[in-house]
């Protein structure tokens, strides 16, 4: 019977309020569509005909959002009396973009390394180094070299020196829009790529990466089939 | 209140003096006052082009030194009432000038002038630090060699850090045949590298080495192409859009009745 109702409730059938439990309290984020009416009458249910001790128990921070949605002053007022009802709770934020809601969303990642994203042309002469993964948003340049503990992307074209794994991690990769590096290397292998690509540009990104003959150089769709354990974070 | 812009290039012999002395001369040309600065101690050339080298009694490093006063050491052009250089020594070395003072010379001439230009040293070192302390903008210079646009590049880089921002490209010495035969690096190749902005292209003319020989900037003869290139330049400088002019030549009449005839150019 439970299996059933899970398989009837379609995920984009949403309340249209969600609660979430953040460090200090609780927050409400109102769903940005749905009509007003439904809005507060799911609201009234919510919070005064239900038994959970967390809506009715000792004092709680509450914060409001209501993201995107359209109200009028009347409406907002309306909706913030259903809130100020509640004797145990303590509205600290009613905005549409609160604090506690950013900080939901931008709660870091477990597991992720560090990355950091360098903008612009990456000259001659001129070095990269970051202990994680490096992103060039432009190109690297003959001459310039870029240095990672983890991987590296080049959204632009790699013609200078890429050095990924630097302390020794094999499993690292470098990808770019556009292959022409002067020098691969990827932990403690170094690779030249041969004079004759020069000329022949690709339309897709291609990653090196070690296997057991050396290094290799494939289509970026390949990442997750040759490296399974980059999916994820 | 002018402008003072750094003329550069990382690599040695790619045209920065002839650049230097041809664009001032141009914008001198279109009525503006201008002043040449040889930042190069030691291996003064800048006056030379000019065809000045016998009027010199001081130079910058006297001036930084309170030997002489600024327009003592200012050499007016044969030419030109409003264009004037200031030389450099040839006794001394890089290191008797230091970016402070360049810097205190270069504030007072854009007081007096509409454009200040300071012909840097070849190299990255000492030198060129000293040339770029009082500029406003840059004019990177570079041929289509490979070895020249990494140098170029490289000096770019050192640019942005000294907070001189998108410094502009002149591409110098290019020979259209060369490059439609792909022994040359083309524009575009340059700047698609480069990822500047382009200011002019100077065709590559025997007419500039020998002017430069005679101490008579190319730009005084308007019937070369390279003079035509300076003075785009010096145009596109001033705000006008003046397009890239065609490189390659027309072809001339008994190309065209050779060509015709099935023979080869």
């Amino acid at each position: 019977m439970a299996v059933l109702d899970n398989a009837t409730q379609r995920p984009e059938v949403r309340p249209p309020v969600s609660v979430k439990g953040v460090n200090d309290g609780l927050l409400f984020l109102l769903d940005e569509q749905c009509a007003h009416e439904v809005l507060r009458a799911f609201l009234q249910e919510l919070l005064f005909d239900n038994p959970s001790p967390l809506l009715s128990g000792p004092q709680i921070n509450v914060s409001v959002d209501y993201g995107q949605r359209e109200m009028t002053p009347e409406q907002n007022i309306e909706l913030m009396r259903l809130f100020l009802q509640k004797e145990n709770f303590t509205i600290r934020e009613w905005s549409s973009r609160t604090m506690a809601r950013q900080a939901l969303f931008a709660k870091p990642q477990r597991n992720a390394r560090p990355q950091y994203i360098h903008r612009g042309t990456v000259r001659a002469g001129q070095q990269v180094y970051y202990d994680g993964d490096v992103v060039v948003v432009g190109d690297v340049n003959p001459g310039g070299e870029i240095a990672a503990t983890g991987d590296i992307f080049v959204f632009g074209r790699l013609r200078g020196i890429a050095h990924a794994g630097v302390r020794g991690n094999t499993q690292s990769i470098i990808a770019a829009a556009e292959f022409s590096p002067m020098q691969l290397r990827i932990a403690g292998t170094l690779t030249r790529v041969p004079e004759a690509r020069g000329q022949a540009q690709s339309a897709f990104m291609e990653f090196a990466y070690l296997c057991e003959e050396g290094m290799a150089v494939d289509k970026l769709q390949y990442l997750f089939a040759i490296r399974p354990k980059k999916v994820g974070h | 209140m002018g402008t003072a812009i750094v003329v550069t290039s990382g690599k040695g012999g790619v045209g920065k003096t002839t650049s230097t002395a041809n664009i001032g001369t141009a914008l001198a040309l279109l009525g503006k006052s201008v002043c040449l600065i040889d930042a190069d101690i030691g291996l003064r050339n800048l006056d030379v082009v000019m065809g000045l080298e016998n009027r010199i009694i001081y130079d910058i490093v006297d001036v930084a030194n309170g030997e002489c006063r600024l327009e003592q050491a200012l050499i007016k052009d044969k030419r030109f009432e409003r264009l004037m250089v200031l030389p450099a020594s040839q006794t001394k070395d890089k290191t008797a000038l230091q970016p402070g003072a360049v810097r205190k010379i270069v504030q007072n001439l854009k007081a007096q002038f509409d454009f200040v230009f300071i012909d840097c040293p070849a190299g990255i070192e000492h030198g060129f630090r000293v040339a770029v302390a009082g500029a406003d903008q840059a004019i990177v210079v570079t041929t289509p060699e490979t070895a020249s646009v990494r140098d170029a590049d490289r000096v770019i880089g050192l640019l942005e850090q000294e907070d001189l921002q998108s410094p502009k490209l002149v591409i110098n010495r290019i020979r259209p045949r060369m490059v439609k035969e792909g022994d040359m690096l083309d524009v575009d190749e340059i700047v698609q590298v480069l990822a500047i902005d382009l200011l002019g292209v100077v065709p590559d003319d025997e007419v500039v080495i020998k002017n430069n020989i005679k101490g008579e900037p190319t730009v005084m003869r308007p019937d070369t192409k390279a003079a035509m290139a300076y003075r785009n330049i010096a145009r596109r400088i001033l705000g006008d859009s003046v397009p890239l002019m065609p490189l390659d030549d027309q072809p001339g009449f008994w190309s065209r009745v050779r060509r015709l005839m099935g023979g080869k150019r």
